[in-house]
């Protein structure tokens, strides 16, 4: 399946790339993530719960980053396994400077089986939008913070409320002259 | 297909239930037609440790007209709402949405409170509700709030219930002047859930052109939402053909349409067009 989409953040691009390939930032960004160790040179093992509603699981993978050039790009491959179902996939990270925001997009193909593709499939694409946007919030919020501050903390209200006013923001940009 | 182990309480009352819920909130779940949970539960999508079934609780299963208002206990079957000959006349569109949920034993069983609460993306209830201007009204420890339909579903599986709140009754304002209603969807073929499914519901004036239009579409995106450039190109118009195709073309305007290998994303956003234009047609004769 492609996943494909863009975030906007308000954040300096070099300041986001630092943060989207740092494990720590990493850890507290990525919604459900419960441990993410260092296994080599770019590459980490995690331990994700994630889900939405009721449906959840546990899943155990490993991330590498291949490809950085820095702040403007990289390359992820996640491969992952739970009770679920499977994940395997890849895909390319790209920062753009555009008005003083920094545009991430990323485009990628993953495959999904087990449980979770066969009975889950319809709410695949919809699960994965909102963990991106979830995990995007997040990372915005750590970049705005310089990195010898402390870092911003992430809990599902204070996420919510980001969101919520991160879009509000983009609705009246049109009218500003200066986004900080 | 066996869930794991979980423990099981039976409450007898809506403030016992409420209780037990707020003590173990993230461990508990509210069990009701058990139709969607049971299901996730021996798939093991879901674990919870305690289900609270509210299916014992009196009083939770009625429709009920009350002044300017319809109201539906949460514990409602989706048959109960179907064969139920008053709506048919005060309110067709909650039988026609309840006649196409799934099959006869999942009518039975599965109630309206449990479809709302569990929002599924594909659900049919949700449009219906939005299109009828519905209010949810759902209690907690400290007593009980109104939800607007509008502002209930928040996302995929996410609504605005709180995880120690329970759905008890939807309001529903009852229809009046010269009305309209239809639900239709493209039910998947397997589910029965809706690949898309529209509900309309507007109101004619005297000269037979269209007062206000309230559409509401599922199974595009992640949630149920209001189809409001549909609205607005129906509202004050006379209803001719001309009027009804423009204004059902509007149906995924500012929408992100999700794909699945059933339909992909462009697909739904043309049946959601399609299915506009025949639910305004119908809700129109
Ligand atoms: C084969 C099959 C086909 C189906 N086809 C369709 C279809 O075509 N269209 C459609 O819309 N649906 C369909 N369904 C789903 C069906 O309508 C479910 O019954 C419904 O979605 C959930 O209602 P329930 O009463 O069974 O809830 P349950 O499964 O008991 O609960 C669902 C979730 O909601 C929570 N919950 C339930 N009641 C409350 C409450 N009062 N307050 C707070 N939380 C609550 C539960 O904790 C749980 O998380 C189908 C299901 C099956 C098994």
């Amino acid at each position: 399946m492609k996943i494909e989409g863009t975030h906007e953040l308000y954040a300096r691009r070099q300041r986001v790339y630092e943060v989207l390939t740092d494990p720590a930032v990493l850890k507290r960004c990525i919604p459900g993530c419960e441990s993410l160790e260092k296994t080599g040179e770019n590459s980490y093992r995690a331990t994700l719960k994630a889900g939405v509603g009721t449906i959840k699981g546990i899943f155990t993978g490993s991330v590498e980053l291949e490809d950085l050039r820095p702040p403007a790009h990289y390359r992820m491959t996640v491969s992952g396994k739970g009770q679920p179902g499977f994940l395997k996939g890849s895909g390319d990270i790209d920062l753009d400077e555009r008005d003083g925001l920094t545009v991430v997009s990323y485009t990628g193909d993953v495959q999904i089986g087990g449980t979770i593709a066969n009975v889950g499939q319809r709410m695949i694409q919809g699960a994965v939008k909102m963990m991106a946007s979830q995990f995007f919030t997040a990372i915005e919020a750590e970049a705005k913070v310089e990195a010898d501050e402390t870092p911003p903390k992430h809990g599902f209200f204070r996420t919510a409320l980001r969101w919520l006013s991160g879009k509000l923001r983009r609705m009246f940009r049109g009218k500003r002259s200066n986004p900080s | 297909m066996i869930p794991a182990q979980f423990d099981y309480v039976v409450p007898a009352t809506l403030a016992e239930a409420v209780s037990l819920l707020s003590q173990h909130q993230d461990e508990a779940k509210i069990l009701a037609g058990g139709h969607s949970l049971i299901p996730a539960m021996k798939l093991r999508l879901a674990q919870p440790q305690l289900l609270i079934d509210i299916g014992r609780i009196k009083d939770l299963s009625y429709i009920r007209e009350e002044g300017s208002e319809i109201r539906i206990g949460a514990m409602t079957t989706h048959y109960q709402i179907e064969s139920n000959a008053r709506l048919k006349q005060i309110c067709p569109m909650l039988p026609a949405c309840a006649a196409q949920i799934g099959d006869v034993q999942v009518r039975n069983r599965g109630t309206i409170g449990g479809s709302l609460a569990h929002a599924d993306p594909a659900a049919d209830w949700p449009a219906a509700i939005i299109a009828l201007n519905a209010e949810m009204v759902v209690v907690n420890g400290k007593g009980q709030r109104v939800i607007k339909a509008d502002d209930f579903f928040v996302d995929m599986l996410t609504t605005a219930l709180d995880a120690n709140e329970i759905l008890s009754e939807i309001r529903i304002p009852a229809p009046a002047g010269n009305f309209g209603q239809s639900y239709l969807k493209v039910p998947q073929p397997a589910s029965g859930f809706a690949v898309v499914g529209v509900a309309v519901h507007l109101t004619r004036d005297a000269a037979g052109a269209c007062e206000a239009a309230s559409v509401a579409v599922t199974g595009v995106t992640s949630k149920a939402y209001r189809a409001s450039a549909v609205e607005a190109a129906l509202k004050g118009k006379a209803l001719d053909d001309a009027t009804i195709r423009d204004a059902a073309s509007h149906a995924t305007d500012g929408v992100d349409a999700n794909g699945d290998i059933y339909a992909s994303a462009d697909y739904r956003r043309h049946l959601a067009s399609v299915y506009t234009r025949r639910a305004i047609e119908a809700a129109a004769k």
